[in-house]
């Protein structure tokens, strides 16, 4: 009985790692934004991203 | 298996021998235990109340074993110290004659085989084997038994037996064997354990609240 | 039959004998027939001799403790295996293994056709019994009956306690036989010897919730405590299968892998240097790359950042922008080195190669916005910047691989949790338990 569940399982598993292979899925998280202006091609300084993108990098040693 | 019709020479009561090869019948209406010769049926003996016992299986129960049906006959009670068994005579339909052991509902069937070089009572030992017809025997159990009664028609004379001494021996399988010193000369049959739904038995006894 | 005769006395319905008992004049009836050999008066504790039209007294005995009440009432009905069978005997037994006694019920259950079975009970744990017709071989460490292999679990002696009801042989209380128990589960095959003479029988596990449905009783059945000898394994018994399935599905990842792998077309789409002077803060440091295409379907894409930094940093703030819809992917990327010699001997950390995967992006024409930050104190480094269209993502099979595995490791620990505690209570108790359990070793 659990070893049909397990194959079900393990088949699901599977279908999903292939699909999300097949649909470009990725680990790193990125974020999306919509509707940035054309203009930005040629005024790229007019772009400001949403997040907090412009983290200043305050580590090393 | 044509039937043979007799007179019982004590009471007059009608006999029925079913079975052409019965040696010995009991009379149902006097008790008297009758041998049949060529030419008559002599009374040799009397069978006292036989013990109210508990068998489902009765003088003309019916059943299969394999493909063969069978009736029963008659039967040879006996007692030991855990209680009391059934050898029931049964009649199979090709004229055979074989035997229905019930011991405490564990059912068994038996055929005699002759043999030779049989042991004698006092040689035999538990863990003893033996071979017949390519299968290995183990001793089992010495049972002393003593008779207590007979019922119907037998393939031998058998009356009046006081000690009696029995040998099992078992198999891995279902198969068993039994050596009955009831006389000077051991007898052997063998047999297989045998389920009661296997048996297909019809016209058993009937028991109050079942 | 000849007219005028008179009918033949034979055999009529079975009647339940009914007598009374020989000390205290009770009113005694046997229920099993003539398959009781021994019959106790409850008042007066007597051990009766059922062949006996007199009722010879065999044994008379004492309550050791209270009475025992038995769960399954004496003369109650069940279906056990399509039969009926009626409850006609109980006993109380007891053992003794290193000092602590253990006691369960056994109960005599009979049927007129088929004759007499048994049901054991031991902390809500119920076997169904009965006598082998055929005869099992053994040695010390295991038996074989009709073809299983069984285990050994336990020898012990068995006392009997207490007796109730109708018995096919000669119990007394106070008797003594050697018991050994081996498991197969859900069958235990179990060797009583008793006088010289050895009776095999086989079991099989019960619930205590069908007993209590085939018996019709009232209530629940008691909660059956730890593992019992032959209780089967709730969790699968078929743990290696499980493992083999495994096997099958990493296989299989593995080769979805290699397809996956041969499929992507990792095309490079855009491959520059820039440069970063840090003294010209007074301009945008922002700046647009060139337009690259993105053809095919959606897809990963991998941008790599890399520079020749050595004890420094760079941050780069990205935008991939699609020309014509708008969208815009968001992150930013830090590439730093370090490296130096402590009292531990030589360190580094970091890398001079960043690599980011973006997720599901779909075919178009697009542009990378780049703002990078440098390190104060480094002034100017190049640092090129690499993006790559249809990559495959290991981590994802890192997942998949770690999904297949949990249920299994979890089951298989489950199930071993299960034998040990089966085990524990036999007399070969499982190796680090040995000291702490109270089940004996070898010595009993």
């Amino acid at each position: 009985m659990f070893r049909k569940l397990y194959l079900l399982y393990g088949a699901m598993v599977l279908s999903t790692a292939a699909f999300g292979q097949y649909r470009g899925w990725s680990l790193d998280t990125v974020n999306q934004l919509r509707n940035v202006p054309k203009s930005v091609r040629d005024n790229p300084g007019s772009y400001r991203s949403v997040y907090s993108g412009y983290h200043h990098y305050t580590g090393g040693k | 298996m044509s039937q043979t019709v007799a007179n019982c020479p004590n009471c007059g009561a009608k006999i029925v021998f079913r079975w052409s090869s019965s040696v010995q019948t009991v009379c149902e209406y006097c008790k008297s235990i009758l041998v049949r010769s060529d030419v008559d049926l002599k009374k040799v003996g009397q069978v006292a109340d036989l013990p109210p016992d508990s068998s489902p299986i009765q003088i003309n129960t019916e059943g299969q074993y394999g493909n063969k049906a069978f009736v029963v006959v008659g039967r040879i009670l006996y007692e030991y110290d855990q209680g009391g068994w059934n050898e029931w005579h049964i009649m199979m339909n090709d004229g055979a004659s074989a035997w229905l052991s019930d011991a405490q509902s564990e059912y068994a069937l038996s055929s005699s085989l002759k043999a030779s070089d049989l042991p004698a009572a006092a040689a035999v030992q538990v863990g003893q084997q033996f071979t017949w017809n390519n299968q290995r025997y183990t001793v089992s159990v010495v049972t002393p038994a003593h008779y207590r009664g007979v019922e119907g028609e037998l393939p031998f004379q058998y009356w009046d037996k006081t000690k009696v001494t029995f040998v099992d021996l078992r198999t891995a399988s279902r198969k068993f064997a039994t050596l009955d010193y009831s006389d000077p000369e051991p007898a052997l049959y063998l047999g297989e354990f045998v389920e009661f739904d296997d048996l297909k038995l019809k016209n058993l006894r009937s028991f109050e609240g079942w | 039959m000849s007219v005028g005769t008179p009918p033949p006395s034979g055999p009529s319905q079975v009647q339940p004998r009914a007598l009374n008992c020989p000390k205290c004049g009770a009113a005694i009836t046997l229920h099993s027939f003539g398959q009781a050999v021994t019959v106790v008066c409850a008042s007066c504790r007597s051990i009766l001799d059922a062949q006996d039209p007199n009722l010879a007294i065999l044994q008379q005995f004492e309550a050791a403790t209270h009475d025992v009440k038995p769960l399954i009432p004496l003369g109650t009905r069940g279906k056990l295996r399509g039969t009926d069978y009626e409850v006609t005997g109980f006993q109380r037994r007891s053992t003794q293994i290193d000092g602590i006694t253990y006691d369960w019920h056994e109960y005599v259950l009979f049927n007129p056709y088929k004759g007499i079975r048994y049901l054991s009970e031991y902390h809500g744990h119920w076997n169904d019994i009965s006598i082998c017709k055929t005869l099992p071989t053994a040695d010390f460490s295991g038996a074989n009956y009709l073809g299983e292999t069984y285990k050994h679990f336990q020898s012990a002696d068995a006392n009997t306690d207490f007796v109730l009801g109708e018995f096919p042989w000669q119990v007394r209380v106070g008797e003594k036989a050697a018991v050994s128990d081996y498991v197969h589960p859900p069958r235990v095959l179990s060797s009583e010897k008793l006088d010289k003479e050895v009776t095999w029988s086989i079991g099989e596990y019960m619930y205590g919730r069908e007993i209590w449905d085939s018996f019709k009783l009232s209530g629940e059945p008691p909660e059956a405590l730890g593992v019992y000898e032959n209780q089967p394994s709730p969790v699968t018994i078929n743990v290696t299968g499980m493992w083999v399935a495994f096997a099958a599905f990493a296989v299989l990842l593995l080769a979805l892998m290699a397809v996956f792998d041969m499929r992507a077309k990792k095309e490079p789409v855009l491959q520059e240097t820039y440069q970063f002077n840090g003294a010209d803060l007074k301009s945008e440091p922002s700046f647009v790359s060139d337009e690259f295409a993105l053809d095919g379907g959606t897809s990963t894409v991998q941008v790599k950042t890399s520079a020749p930094v050595d004890n420094h940093w760079i941050y780069v703030n990205y935008a991939l922008i699609n020309q014509d819809t708008g969208q815009a992917w968001d992150f930013g990327r830090e590439v730093s080195y370090y490296h130096g010699y402590d009292s531990d001997g030589s360190w580094s950390e970091g890398s001079r190669t960043d690599s980011v995967v973006i997720p599901s992006v779909p075919a178009g024409r697009y542009y990378l916005r780049i703002e990078p930050e440098v390190d104060p104190s480094l002034r100017s480094t190049p640092y090129s910047v690499t993006v790559i269209r249809d990559v495959p993502v290991f981590g994802i099979y890192g997942i998949a691989f770690l999904a297949l595995l949990v249920p299994v490791v979890i089951i298989s620990f489950r199930a071993y949790t299960f034998e040990r505690s089966r085990w524990s209570e036999s007399d070969h108790p499982p190796m680090e338990l040995s000291s702490l359990s109270n089940s004996s070793g070898d010595d009993e």
